[in-house]
């Protein structure tokens, strides 16, 4: 038996060397991993949310995918679908792919030239959230914006089914349009795949797993794909568990308990505060704690008192002891505190902090006589402020202490946490009157203008709609001129752009349109069977490249 | 009889419009709670939104979006989900019901069995010291918000008695399905069935003392006595007889409510699929299409047990039928 | 008598809050993690992370059991819970007392109207009471809540700000109105159907009269069975909303929100939870003994019943 087996791997090894990593023994079994509640459609091109874009990673491919590799490496954008590269004309305008023949959808269908065509243009069919925010630059986008239904991509993207040749052609040059294709919403489905959104019937897709059964109310049981062959061990490498169930509807003290008691392999969501103390204790070595490209902020309304005055919100962001806040996210181990707006390890990050007690480039401590003194001086005291929270524990908690913290600095605070699914849309409609909240981000792909543009562009800015990410409404000339001059010269210098991103940084985080609070770390508690765990910062924790038997 | 049947239906048509309507216009009437945004996803551009709007008809005047709405729920049944997209509600609805039913069902079981004991040997020894202690207990049953009693129900099953031998069966949170293992099913139910049954054998234990009570003072009662019928027998068929008219009157409303979804406290807190933690969910989420449907579905039970108690009391109270 | 009494110690001991948290040097309403108390000599922080393996986690201080010194502990903002216990206290019986004044005047209005003139009015009010009726009491709170709670009210002049207590007044007030109103109706009903009233009318008395001098002060017996039940119920009710979120808004409390608060400290720090809950149970057991009692005295045949939840 034992010879038998050690001549299966031997075969194996010399048949596909990429394999050698590959550990044939912890091949098989079954993935539990629970969740709260599932996170809507399992259309790919429609879910915006971390929790399938996490799933994804083993399902779809792209054009171009983020290398399936733990740590910054994940960052790194790999051909997938694609034989390569592609290669980019002078003009940074035209870029051209080689599809990679031979490989199969779970369905049994040859991906063809087609199936890239169709799917770029499905992005616009369905309305994707991020149809007009990213691939907006494909030339004839504009037209498949405005008249979805009959959207051709005319003079964007074209093909060649006989040489598998897709040429993508954009109305300027975009330093992030990789990045972009290979998001999710960017992943190539069969060509017939029906053009709105599919909501619970999934997709089939050409990664190494396929979802079988989806029930919102219960669960998601994904499979191995019978077509499935590796072709590059970076793009979409084969997974360990025959099986990965997620199931939904438990609470997250029953998540933690299922976890404990080895009845699940791993939780969503973040542990309560409560559970911390016992997590870290009696069972550590089941911990990953990584920290995220994200930041936790509370944008302040630049259009109405008393955050229409500078000082006023330069207050804010002395008196906030940030240390505090980390402490309610569950301690220095799970966050760190912050005063700008790009995270640590973004590309553009510069440490620099004016708000704290000895100006410094990091936070130290609040510094409540300043703070008080500005809001004396902006004249605003004694105004009315409501903070709006999300009514979860963490947020909760952290707008209770905000409250309590602008009434210290004078102003008459009262908080009102909102359910998260109304608070998230509730704080960016101007007509809701919102003064302060709040609320995260969490990057989509590692460019500074994903923060800073996105979050403080004036492009991001429609009044009236729930729809308008820019929540602080700031829209500063000067600093829009120096982010589209960075995004120009990303294309053709991103050292020299990420160093213009950096002072951007600086000239945000001096207007103040938000407090920034701090960065959070993931915990990802997992099962004692769980082996080879491995983050990948752009999509977290690679599900297939982990084992349990 | 067929005129009073049509009657009643035609009351329990008319409440049931009302409520939708009511429940439309909760929900549309009021600004901020504009679907579209949230369907379309974080940082929708314009374009994408009013693409969206359209869609899912947002754009159309209310009545026609309710008359839409009607039509998908009674006719065609396929009315989806504003949260996750393409999730057909009318069948997530009736996937819950097993979870309700085997809930209400089981905690119905104690309360009738534990009611009736209490009741019956409350009222036997009644002004005496068990009738008062066992009345005293009843009103602390009926006393205790459902949803503590549940939270302090988990603190000991799930934390503080975990691994001792009286509390240790107890499986974690959630519904076991009565087909996938008959004994997961039962040892799943058994702490919310106590929890949810608790209120009600207090609630019923006192209501059937009192009028066991008061029909000990009929006359017939006195008749029987004079025949010299042993007092257990009299107390235990003829007294307790009567007595189950309120009883059962109750029961009707209860159960229907409970089935309903008002057992949406105890499913919450126990983590149970239901009607209830459906509902529950959806206005977490102001999901209108799946909050309509159990509220009709909710209300629906409530109306039909009020008919069903109303035949019930005919057919058990002979002064009601005679007359 | 004696429930009673114990009910309004409960409500004076509530109503002293303020007095014990000056005495305990304490502010229940404002964040304090990193307040310092000393604990027999020994000085320790209200809130504190772990010493041990990953440091995880800001936990509270549990109970001290010495009075004015967080007898019960801190809650996860390090405030005093037992400070907040009896300002939630008084929020919790203020809710519930103003809810019940408001329910028992609407019921009585709707029932006396209903009731006595009959026809149309009756049949409008009656098919409206239907509607509340059915629809199940904690989904028409917890719907209204849901949308009041983010935007408040307006009605005419009237605006209620959405943090306001009188937001869970008005939503409990309002859903209990058809428990009171039916039974009110059937009691004017029959009442106008008997002798004296007929007499009345017979000798030509205005219907303003007949209502203020021959039938309110018979429905009034039932009025007063109700005011100890309703006020029991409401407590129960209030709670509920305020466990679910969207009752009473932070940092103002009430047993509810403080039960809420625990559920989240329920593994550790058990008692944040458990001492609101025995405080409803025993204020609600207290009423509950009281209306009992009062129902034996002045209506002993009523079909008064306690509700449901």
């Amino acid at each position: 038996m034992k010879k038998l087996l050690l001549a299966t791997s031997a075969a194996l090894v010399l048949a596909l060397p990429a394999w050698a990593e590959y550990k044939e023994e912890h091949r098989g079994g079954t993935m539990r991993l629970v969740a709260r509640s599932a996170a809507g459609t399992v259309d790919p091109h429609i879910n915006y949310t971390l929790q399938y874009w996490q799933i994804y990673q083993g399902l779809y491919d792209g054009l171009l995918a983020f290398k399936k590799a733990a740590g910054e490496d994940g960052f790194t954008k790999v051909p997938d679908l694609a034989e390569a590269m592609p290669e980019v004309s002078a003009d940074g305008k035209t870029y051209t792919f080689k599809l990679r023949p031979g490989i199969k959808f779970s369905n049994g269908q040859e991906v063809t030239t087609k199936d890239v065509v169709a799917s770029l243009q499905r992005i616009f069919k369905v309305s994707s959230p991020t149809a007009g925010g990213f691939y907006s630059v494909i030339v004839g986008a504009d037209a498949c914006l405005a008249e979805p239904a009959t959207c051709t991509l005319e003079g964007g993207v074209s093909a060649d089914e006989a040489t598998g040749v897709i040429t993508i052609t954009l109305t300027r040059p975009d330093a992030e349009f990789l990045d972009k294709l290979a998001l999710p919403h960017a992943v190539i489905l069969p060509a017939d795949t029906p053009a709105q959104d599919v909501g619970t019937a999934p997709v089939p897709g050409t990664g190494a797993y396929m979802i079988s059964a989806y029930d919102p109310n219960s669960g998601m049981t994904m499979t191995r794909n019978p077509h499935f062959k590796v072709w590059s061990e970076d793009a979409q490498p084969d997974g360990y568990p025959d099986v990965i169930q997620y199931d939904f509807g438990l609470t997250d003290e029953a998540e933690v308990n299922a976890v404990m008691n080895g009845e699940a392999d791993w939780m969503y969501d973040q542990p309560p505060a409560d559970r911390l103390a016992e997590i870290g204790s009696t069972y550590a070595d089941q911990v990953h704690i990584t920290p995220l490209t994200a930041w936790w902020y509370a944008p302040m309304n630049t259009n109405i008192p008393p955050f229409d005055n500078v000082k006023a919100r330069q207050a804010v962001n002395f008196a906030i002891d940030r240390n505090a806040l980390v402490n309610l996210f569950g301690g220095p181990v799970l966050a760190s505190p912050v005063c700008q707006v790009l995270p640590p390890g973004f590309p553009g990050h510069v440490p620099y902090c004016p708000y704290t007690k000895n100006p410094d480039q990091v936070w130290s401590a609040p510094d409540l006589e300043k703070a008080r003194a500005l809001v004396e001086e902006s004249g605003t005291k004694g105004q009315k402020v409501t903070v709006i929270a999300e009514d979860t524990a963490i947020s909760k908690a952290i707008g209770t202490y905000m409250q309590s913290v602008l009434t210290d600095i004078g102003y008459d605070a009262e908080v009102k946490p909102l359910s998260p699914n109304i608070q998230f849309t509730y704080i960016q409609n101007t007509s809701n009157n919102v003064q302060i909240s709040i609320t995260q981000w969490y990057q989509d792909y590692p460019a500074a203008s994903d923060f800073l543009n996105i979050l403080f562009g004036c492009a991001s800015f429609t009044p009236g709609s729930d729809s308008s990410i820019n929540i602080a409404g700031f829209c500063d000339k000067d600093i829009q001129a120096k982010m589209d001059e960075a995004m120009l010269l990303g294309v053709t210098d991103p050292e020299a752009a990420n160093k213009m991103w950096a002072d951007i940084d600086r000239a945000v985080t001096d207007a103040a349109p938000m407090a920034a609070l701090f960065t959070p770390k993931r915990i990802d508690f997992v099962s004692k069977r769980v082996g080879n765990f491995q983050f990948n910062n752009q999509f977290y924790w690679m599900v297939s490249q982990s084992w349990v038997q | 009889m067929v005129f009073a049947i049509l009657q009643r239906l035609a009351q329990m048509v008319f409440v049931m419009v009302g409520i939708s309507m009511l429940v439309f216009l909760i929900f549309f009437a009021t600004p901020g709670v504009d679907p579209a945004a949230r369907i379309a996803g974080r940082n929708a551009s314009p374009e994408v939104l009013e693409a969206v709007r359209i869609s899912f008809g947002f754009d159309q005047p209310f009545y026609i979006q309710y008359l839409t709405m009607m039509q998908k729920i009674f006719v065609t049944g396929d009315l989806t989900s504003f949260v996750n997209r393409g999730w057909k509600v009318v069948p997530a609805v009736l996937d819950t019901i097993p979870v309700t039913l085997s809930l209400v069902f089981g905690a119905a079981v104690l309360w009738v069995v534990f009611s009736v004991i209490i009741g019956v040997v409350a009222a036997a020894c009644r002004d005496r010291w068990p009738d008062k202690l066992l009345m005293i207990l009843g009103l602390i049953g009926i006393s205790m918000p459902v949803y503590w009693l549940g939270e302090v129900m988990n603190l000991l099953t799930q934390s503080r008695f975990k691994d001792t031998w009286f509390l240790g069966w107890v499986p974690p949170l959630g519904y076991v399905p009565f087909s996938e293992s008959p004994k997961g099913w039962f040892l799943a139910l058994v702490i919310p069935w106590i929890t949810l049954s608790i209120l009600y054998i207090g609630l019923y234990a006192r209501v059937l003392r009192a009028s066991i009570t008061e029909a000990l003072q009929e006359d017939y009662i006195r008749t029987a006595r004079a025949k010299g019928l042993s007092e257990t027998r009299i107390l235990l068929v003829h007294a307790l007889r009567t007595s189950l008219i309120a009883f059962v009157t109750l029961f009707g409303l209860d159960f229907g409510a409970l089935v309903g979804g008002s057992a949406l406290l105890t499913e919450v807190v126990f983590g149970l699929q239901g009607v209830g933690k459906l509902t529950y969910d959806a206005l977490q989420n102001l999901d209108l299409p799946v909050i309509m449907t159990t509220v009709l579905y909710a209300s629906f039970f409530v109306v039909m047990a009020n008919a069903v108690v109303d035949v019930v009391y005919i057919l058990l109270d002979p002064r009601v039928r005679s007359a | 008598m004696a429930a009673l009494s114990v009910f309004v110690l409960i409500l004076v001991c509530c109503a002293l809050a303020p007095v014990y948290a000056s005495w305990a040097g304490v502010d229940p309403f404002r964040s304090t993690l990193d307040a310092v108390i000393i604990v027999n000599g020994v000085e320790q922080p209200v809130m504190e992370l772990p010493k041990t393996g990953l440091a995880l986690g800001f936990s509270p201080i549990g109970p001290t059991w010495q009075p004015g010194n967080y007898f019960l502990g801190a809650d996860n903002q390090g405030r005093d819970v037992m400070a907040r216990l009896l300002y939630g206290g008084l929020n919790s019986i203020t809710i519930a007392g103003i809810a019940t004044i408001l329910t028992l005047a609407f019921a009585t209005l709707l029932g006396l109207v209903a009731g006595f003139y009959g026809g149309l009015a009756d049949t409008i009010i009656s098919r409206v009471l239907d509607v509340l009726w059915a629809f199940p009491v904690y989904l028409l709170a917890i719907s209204l809540s849901v949308v009041m709670i983010t935007q408040g009210i307006r009605l005419g002049p009237v605006e209620i700000d959405s943090g306001s207590l009188a937001l869970p007044i008005f939503i409990i007030g309002l859903i209990y109105i058809p428990y009171v109103a039916r039974p009110v109706r059937g009691q004017v009903m029959s009442l106008r159907q008997s002798d004296f009233v007929m007499a009345a009318i017979g000798l030509g008395a205005s219907p303003g009269r007949i209502l203020r001098k021959d039938i309110l002060p018979n429905v009034s017996t039932t009025l007063i069975v109700f005011v100890p039940i309703m006020l029991a119920l409401n407590m129960l009710t209030e709670s509920a909303l305020s466990f679910l979120s969207i009752g009473v808004q932070p940092p103002n409390a009430s047993w509810g929100t403080i039960i809420q608060d625990g559920q989240s400290l329920l593994y550790t720090r058990p008692w944040v939870a458990l001492a609101p809950g025995i405080m409803i149970v025993l204020s609600v057991l207290s009423l509950n003994v009281f209306g009992d009692g009062l129902r034996d005295a002045l209506d002993p045949k009523s079909r008064v019943k306690l509700g449901r939840g």
